[in-house]
C-alpha cells in the first residue's frame, strides 16, 4: 500500500462519515463562486463596453468663426501642448453644412432655404486611447473651452459621466462581494474541516500514537479542501453559464444586452476562478489542520 | 574512507540482543499543582527482554509507559529508546519510531465505530503495508486470540475482555520491536490470560522487547525475567524472577 492509496482511502472515509457538513460546505462554495462570478461577469462586460464606447469618443469644440490656416496651426499647437491626440480635424461652416446635408440624405431639401454658414465651425479632437480616463477627458474639455474663439465643448458629458460612475459602482460591488465571498468560502471550508477534526479527534490522536506521519494525517484533509474548491467552483460556474445562456435566449433583440455584446468568461478566466477557489479552500483546510493537530 | 550513512530508522540502529532498548536516568514526572507521579526513576531494559512493571493502582506504571512511548514528557531526566533521546525526536523520525513501538493502552483506545479488523489494521496501514498482508495478519491474530468470528463486528459492541484482546492484537500487528502493554489481563479469565501471554511470549521469542505493566501476580511470577515494583512513583524493588 502506498502513501496516495492510504490518503485517498482516508479522504473517502472522511467524506462518507461527514457527508452532511461536506455537502453544506460544497453548496456554500458553489454559491460564493456563483455570486462572485456573476458580478465579475457584469464588471468585465461593462469594461468591454466602456472600451468599445471610448473608441468613438471625440471632443467637439464649437468655434465662433472659421479659423484661418495660421490660427488653425496655432490652435492645433495649443491643443497638443495640453494633451497628446490621435487626431485634430477642423470643420469649417460649409463642411458642417455638407456633412449635415449628407446625414439628412433624402430630406436634405429642408436645407435649401438655409444659408450655407448657419452651422458653426468646429474642431473634432480625438484623444489618445491611453488618455481616456473620465477625469482626463473632463480636464481636457475644460481646457478646450478656454481656447480663444471657443464657444462650447461637447463629448456626451452626461452619458460618459453616468457610465463612469456606474462602472465605478460595479467595481466596488465586485471587490466587496469578492472579498466577502472569498472569506465566507474559506471560513466555511476551514470550519467544516475543523468540525471533522473535532469529530475524529480520537482517531487522529491514535494515528499519531501508532506512528502516522504528519503528511499521512494532514493530506486527506487538504484533499477534501481541494475537492470542495474544485467541485464548488465548477458547479458555481456551470450555474452561471446556464443563467447566462437563459438570459441570452430570453433577452435577445434591441436591448441592453445587445448594446453591450454580453459575452461569457474566456477559458483563462474560468481556469483562474477554479484555481483560485481550489487554492482558497486548500488554505482553509490547511489552517484548520495546523491549528488543531499541532503536529 | 568509510562512507557515513545517516540512519533513517532510529530504532533499528542498536536493535541487537544484549544492547539497551530502554534507558531511563533520574526520570521524574510531576503534574500540576504538585503531584509527583514519578520520582528519580533509573533503570534499563535490554533488547529482546521481557520486563515486568508491577505495583498497585496509582503507583506510576501507566505514566512510565506513557513516557517511554512519548505520549507524555518527563519533568526531569533522560529517556532513551534504542539509543535515541525520545524527547528530542520530532516529525518523521518520531513517527517512524512509533511505528516500531506497539502499545496496548489500559483504556484500549479503540475506534468504536470501526470494525475489529479495521482497528487492528490501522497500525499496519500507517506503515504502508500491502492490503493483502494486512488482511492475512489480521486473520492470524484474530485466530490466535480466538476472535475470528468478531472480524467484522464493531468494537463498540464487544465486551471489555474482547476489546482488551483487540487492543493487544493492534499493538503487535505491525511486528514492532518494542511492545508496551498496560494491564493486558485485567478483564480476562484464566484461559484467555494464558492465550494472551502465549501471544506476547511468541513476540518476545521473535525478538521483540516487551514491557508489561500489571498487578496480576499469576503472569509475572512464572519464568525467568526481571520485575520492577513501583510504589508511590518510586522504584521499590528491581529483581530477577527465578521461578
Amino acid at each position: 500500500m502506498n502513501f496516495w492509496f492510504a490518503v485517498f482511502r482516508q479522504a473517502g472515509r472522511n467524506l462518507r462519515q461527514t457527508w452532511t457538513s461536506q455537502f453544506m460546505t460544497f453548496l456554500t462554495v458553489s454559491l460564493s463562486v456563483l455570486i462572485f462570478a456573476f458580478f465579475y461577469l457584469i464588471y468585465t462586460n461593462m469594461i468591454g463596453a466602456g472600451d468599445r464606447l471610448s473608441d468613438d469618443l471625440r471632443l467637439i469644440v464649437y468655434l465662433e468663426d472659421d479659423p484661418g490656416p495660421e490660427m488653425q496651426e496655432q490652435l492645433r499647437r495649443k491643443i497638443n501642448n495640453f494633451d497628446k491626440t490621435e487626431s485634430i480635424q477642423f470643420i469649417s461652416k460649409s463642411d458642417a453644412y455638407e456633412r449635415f446635408a449628407e446625414q439628412l440624405g433624402e430630406d436634405s431639401d429642408v436645407l435649401t432655404d438655409m444659408p450655407r454658414d448657419f452651422l458653426p465651425a468646429s474642431i473634432e479632437v480625438v484623444p489618445l486611447k491611453s488618455l481616456r480616463g473620465y477625469n482626463q477627458i473632463k480636464l481636457f474639455s475644460e481646457y478646450l473651452a478656454t481656447l480663444p474663439g471657443s464657444e462650447k465643448v461637447q463629448y456626451g458629458q452626461e452619458w460618459v459621466e453616468r457610465f463612469y460612475y456606474f462602472t465605478r459602482l460595479i467595481t466596488i460591488v465586485v471587490l466587496l462581494s469578492g472579498t466577502l465571498l472569498i472569506l465566507t468560502a474559506t471560513f466555511m471550508v476551514a470550519y467544516t474541516i475543523r468540525l471533522t477534526i473535532m469529530g475524529r479527534h480520537e482517531e487522529l490522536e491514535l494515528l499519531k500514537l501508532v506512528g502516522a506521519t504528519n503528511n499521512y494525517i494532514r493530506t486527506p484533509f487538504l484533499l477534501e479542501g481541494t475537492l470542495q474548491g474544485l467541485m464548488g467552483s465548477i458547479i458555481g460556474l456551470s450555474a452561471l453559464y446556464i443563467l447566462f445562456q437563459w438570459i441570452s435566449l430570453h433577452f435577445t433583440g434591441p436591448g441592453l444586452i445587445n448594446l453591450f455584446h454580453f459575452t461569457f468568461f474566456p477559458p483563462m478566466v474560468i481556469v483562474s476562478i477554479i484555481l483560485g477557489s481550489i487554492g482558497l479552500c486548500t488554505i482553509g483546510s490547511f489552517t484548520s489542520i495546523q491549528k488543531f493537530l499541532k503536529i | 574512507m568509510p562512507k557515513i550513512v545517516q540512519n533513517q530508522d532510529p530504532i533499528e540502529t542498536k536493535d541487537i540482543p544484549g544492547n539497551t532498548m530502554i534507558e531511563m536516568i533520574k526520570v521524574s514526572r510531576t503534574y500540576a499543582p504538585d503531584i509527583k507521579a514519578l520520582s528519580d526513576i533509573s533503570f534499563t531494559v535490554d533488547t529482546g527482554e521481557l520486563f515486568f512493571l508491577i505495583g498497585r493502582s496509582g503507583a506510576g506504571k501507566t505514566t512510565l509507559l506513557k513516557l517511554i512511548c512519548n505520549m507524555d514528557t518527563p519533568s526531569k531526566g533522560l529517556i532513551e529508546v534504542a539509543g535515541h533521546n525520545i524527547n528530542n525526536l520530532k516529525g518523521k523520525k518520531l513517527a517512524h519510531l512509533r511505528q516500531k513501538i506497539g502499545v496496548a493502552y489500559q483504556d484500549f483506545k479503540l475506534l468504536s465505530d470501526r470494525t475489529v479488523a479495521e482497528n487492528i489494521a490501522i497500525s499496519m496501514e500507517v506503515s504502508y503495508k500491502k492490503p493483502r498482508a494486512i488482511r492475512q495478519r489480521v486473520r492470524d491474530l484474530l485466530e490466535q486470540l480466538q476472535l475470528t468470528d468478531k472480524h467484522d463486528a464493531l468494537t463498540g459492541d464487544l465486551s471489555r475482555g474482547e476489546q482488551q484482546r483487540i487492543a493487544l492484537a493492534r499493538s503487535v500487528a505491525n511486528s514492532p520491536r518494542l511492545i508496551l502493554v498496560d494491564e493486558p489481563t485485567g478483564n480476562l479469565d484464566a484461559a484467555t490470560t494464558e492465550r494472551v501471554m502465549d501471544l506476547l511470549t511468541r513476540c518476545n521469542k521473535a525478538g521483540a522487547t516487551i514491557v508489561i505493566a500489571t498487578h496480576d501476580a499469576s503472569i509475572y511470577q512464572k519464568g525467568n525475567h526481571r520485575v520492577m515494583e513501583l510504589r508511590n512513583g518510586k522504584i521499590h524493588s528491581l529483581s530477577r524472577n527465578s521461578r
